[in-house]
């Protein structure tokens, strides 16, 4: 087990508020695609070894029903995964939000969490490396994306993520949740980051609090 | 006499962007607050003839402040701050009392513009 060293006061508050501009994006852009009030949250951020991830998501999720979860790696100045994780029962709800009128079958629905997905971690990275670009060495700013796939179905929160199958030792973990007035859905953002990406947002983060 | 202002938000980063996004000729008192609930404080403390107030904080948001000053004199203006940049964010809000909508990361040259526009003496 490694060490694992937290972001100090300092670059935690400049990434959670950093991260709150970048959500205020995703939001506007979930708003406009489901025609309804988005609910923002405050940024949860921690630092937390690998062994620790599935009982940290599960914590943020905090929830004892099934969840589905869908994946989309992103990779450029800084690298990692973000994965958004649906209750089931919120799954049900997109598609009256987004008008259709008969029932969803199931590969309709999955269909549908994979675009809300890539809205959501598209707006929430993009505004984030977006507000940082320029800061640090031959930051361009610049990100590319997988395509978003299905991680987990139904599943329990601390199963989403299997951490004996990653080579990382720790990670920064974000979570941001996006929940709809008047509704019962809510799906969480989480983004992870690899031990190297962390160091190299130590610096940027560093810089752009100086910069101040 | 200084103007006193009140600062609201639970980033200390986000505070300090916001002060340095002050004209340097307004001649202010800033008190700083990191949720609703200091801010309420503070104001009942006479500190915020003017109050930027973030929306997205923990323990008493934004809203909920704005609700609670309307069971109070008000006679503050408050202009608030936040990255919620839905449209229907800035109606609720200005439906609650405030006088406007900034959205953030807040410039120096809007926030002139709207302090102008309510006849803030710079």
């Amino acid at each position: 087990m490694s060490v694992v060293v937290p972001l100090s006061e300092d670059q935690r508050d400049a990434l959670q508020e950093i991260t709150n501009i970048a959500m205020g994006q995703a939001a506007s852009s979930l708003a406009n695609l489901l025609d309804t009030f988005v609910n923002l949250s405050v940024p949860r951020i921690n630092v937390v070894g690998v062994e620790k991830l599935p009982s940290a998501i599960s914590q943020l999720v905090g929830r004892e029903t099934d969840v589905t979860a869908v994946r989309q790696s992103f990779q450029g100045y800084l690298r990692g995964e973000a994965i958004v994780i649906y209750g089931n029962d919120g799954c049900k709800e997109l598609g009256d939000l987004m008008g259709y009128d008969e029932e969803l079958d199931r590969s309709a629905e999955l269909e549908l969490l994979l675009d809300v997905s890539n809205v959501l971690v598209g707006a929430c990275l993009g505004g984030m490396i977006e507000q940082l670009k320029g800061v640090g060495e031959n930051n361009s700013g610049e990100l590319s994306f997988s395509a978003p796939s299905m991680m987990a179905e139904n599943v329990p929160a601390d199963a989403v993520i299997n951490a004996s199958k990653l080579t990382w030792t720790h990670a920064l973990l974000m979570e941001v949740n996006f929940s709809l007035e008047s509704h019962d859905f809510i799906s969480h953002l989480i983004m992870l980051m690899p031990e190297q990406a962390i160091d190299k947002m130590r610096g940027i983060l560093d810089e752009f609090i100086a910069s101040f | 006499m200084p103007t006193p202002i009140l600062v609201v938000d639970d980033s200390a980063m986000a505070r300090k962007m916001l002060i340095r996004a002050l004209p340097p000729t307004w001649d202010v008192e800033i008190t700083q607050a990191g949720n609703g609930v200091e801010a309420i404080e503070a104001y009942r403390a006479g500190k915020a003839d003017v109050m930027f107030l973030d929306l997205t904080m923990p323990v008493m948001d934004g809203y909920q402040v704005l609700e609670c000053l309307q069971n109070e004199d008000l006679n503050s203006f408050v202009i608030v701050v936040s990255a919620d940049i839905q449209p229907v964010a800035q109606e609720r809000v200005l439906k609650l009392g405030a006088i406007a909508f900034v959205k953030k990361p807040v410039t120096a040259e809007v926030m002139e513009t709207v302090l102008k526009q309510y006849g803030v003496a710079l």
